[in-house]
């Protein structure tokens, strides 16, 4: 079955541990913790509940799903774009996801919340891709605009720090480079938790649900993620 | 704690994903392990190292485009299909129900009764069978409000709700007033209006779905003013239809209303020489917990033996 179809029967199917509460980030000790910030999940906090847009939804307002959209598009787009390295690529997942969503929303059950929901389905056509592309063996870490010109990813990464200089700005993006490499490394699925764990700041039960397994089964993942990009990033401690 | 362990979960500590306890107890063994020590040092500096790269929010120019697309795209797809609706959407309209046996049982046997139906219309190339206009079809009503009688006259006056509320009026004969009234019987939760019901079918008892819908509800309603209504409907048919005699006599076995089992063993009395009947009777009058029941048992199986 193809990932993009496993993603809406399971999300048919419901949440499989069953909590419908909204992922948190972690934020006790952001300071230990610099990448979970503002990402993802760092939106849903303070929304409002979506049970109501979604009902609306449901009953056909398109208003209300493109609230919905406007709720968590920006985060779907952002988690595209660094997995899959080409705007042109994290459009069209951007752009299934949601129209998957948008035709499927009579089967939402409310079995897990709509976040949870949506970001199985972005996350399995994310997968899907990296699959593809690894068959593929284009593991580059240069992108594609959507002008369709190649660029490095990492190239477009800002220094905003105050004293920013040329030297240790190179030195950024070769880090970026070697880093970007590495992540090409790790299975689809290794990359996936990865991402969703460290990148955007979820925590793993929530990991879990969204790949439809267990919390125990993602910190596994995490943890084999982690010992391979050690291996991998280890001349550069 | 073993090293294993905490090797296990230094990166669950650095991810703030360790229980508060679990999280004490690591901090306490890498104090005192060199080892553990040099492991969550390391495990922090490549956290830091991978930390330097960040994601960027996408561009904007890039969001704006996705956004005009996906609306673009939007305004030309339908949400969810015919089938996707015929599928999943009565599932969803039947989770409110799923606490009301009744009501579920019966949406459940129209739904297959409906579909043998149709099933047979195909297999037999018939057209499928037009009702009247007017007809309400029994699948769209979700329920009868009220049932009246207006005096000196034949006329009854149904109101029943589809997905508006509508009004029916005609003759007891009428077999659109029939059909409300047999539907009434069993897919209500007024007690009252399956009270009326069941009265008004009384008057026609020897329509064979008017009788089944009396049995039905002799046998199943939880109303016991509805139970004893349709046990006097079929009274007269205790001794020519042995599917009532049955039914009176689960109904004066089993029944939890004394006062509708007594007026079942008076139904019972002109068929007391039947072997069911006298079998029963014999019980009653020897172990029944109602002394009432009991001695007239009692009675009326000593009339028999005056008779024999």
């Amino acid at each position: 079955m193809p990932a993009d179809a496993w993603a809406i029967s399971s999300a048919v199917g419901g949440c499989s541990h069953g909590d419908a509460s909204r992922p948190q980030r972690e934020r006790s000790n952001e300071s230990q913790d610099p990448l979970a910030r503002g990402h993802m999940a760092g939106h849903s906090l303070g929304r409002i509940d979506d049970t109501l847009l979604v009902r609306e939804a449901q009953r056909g307002n398109r208003a209300a799903f493109e609230e919905l959209v406007r709720h968590y598009d920006q985060a779907v787009l952002r988690l595209a774009v660094h997995l899959t390295g080409s705007e042109h690529e994290a459009q069209d997942i951007y752009q299934d996801a949601f129209l998957k969503a948008y035709k499927s929303m009579s089967n939402f059950r409310f079995e897990c919340s709509f976040y949870t929901w949506i970001y199985r389905i972005v996350t399995n056509l994310c997968l899907d891709h990296l699959r593809k592309k690894q068959v593929r063996k284009e593991d580059a870490p240069v992108a594609v605009d959507a002008q369709g010109e190649h660029y490095d990813v990492l190239a477009q990464v800002p220094d905003g720090r105050a004293g920013a200089n040329p030297e240790r700005d190179l030195m950024r993006r070769e880090l970026g480079t070697r880093i970007n490499h590495a992540l090409h490394k790790l299975t689809p699925r290794e990359r996936m938790v990865f991402e969703l764990k460290h990148y955007q700041g979820l925590k793993l039960r929530t990991v879990g649900e969204i790949l439809n397994t267990t919390e125990e089964t993602a910190k596994n993942t995490l943890f084999r993620a982690t010992q391979k990009l050690r291996g991998a990033l280890a001349d550069m401690r | 704690m073993k090293c294993e362990w905490v090797h296990e979960n230094i990166l669950l500590h650095i991810y703030n994903e360790l229980p508060d306890d679990a999280r004490y107890e690591l901090e306490q063994h890498v104090a005192r392990c060199a080892d553990c020590a040099a492991e969550l040092k390391a495990a922090r500096q490549f956290h830091a190292t991978i930390s330097q790269f960040t994601v960027d929010e996408p561009p904007p120019n890039l969001m704006a485009a996705s956004r005009m697309r996906l609306e673009e795209a939007l305004e030309t797809t339908e949400q969810g299909g015919f089938w996707q609706r015929l599928v999943f959407d009565p599932a969803a309209w039947l989770r409110p129900v799923k606490l009301a046996p009744a009501l579920g049982a019966a949406i459940f046997i129209v739904g297959f009764a409906g579909g043998i139906g149709a099933t047979y219309q195909v297999m037999n190339g018939r057209n499928p069978i037009e009702l009247p206009a007017a007809a309400p079809a029994e699948s769209s009503i979700t329920g009868i409000q009220s049932i009246s009688q207006q005096p000196g006259s034949s006329q009854i006056s149904i109101r029943y709700n589809t997905v508006a509320t509508q009004e029916a009026q005609g003759s007891l004969n009428d077999q659109r007033i029939q059909q409300l009234l047999l539907f009434a019987t069993r897919n209500n939760y007024n007690s009252g209006v399956r009270m009326d019901s069941v009265d008004l079918l009384t008057q026609t008892p020897n329509d064979t779905h008017v009788r089944e819908a009396l049995l039905y509800a002799l046998r199943y309603d939880s109303n016991p003013g509805v139970r004893l209504k349709a046990i006097e409907g079929l009274g007269s048919y205790v001794k020519d239809d042995v599917r009532v005699r049955d039914a009176v006599l689960e109904a004066l076995v089993n029944d939890s209303n004394p006062g509708l089992r007594t007026q079942a063993l008076h139904l019972l009395q002109p068929v007391r020489a039947d072997s069911s009947v006298r079998l029963v009777l014999e019980r009653l009058a020897e172990s029944d917990e109602n002394q009432y029941i009991r001695s007239q048992a009692r009675n009326v199986l000593s009339q028999m033996s005056e008779i024999d």
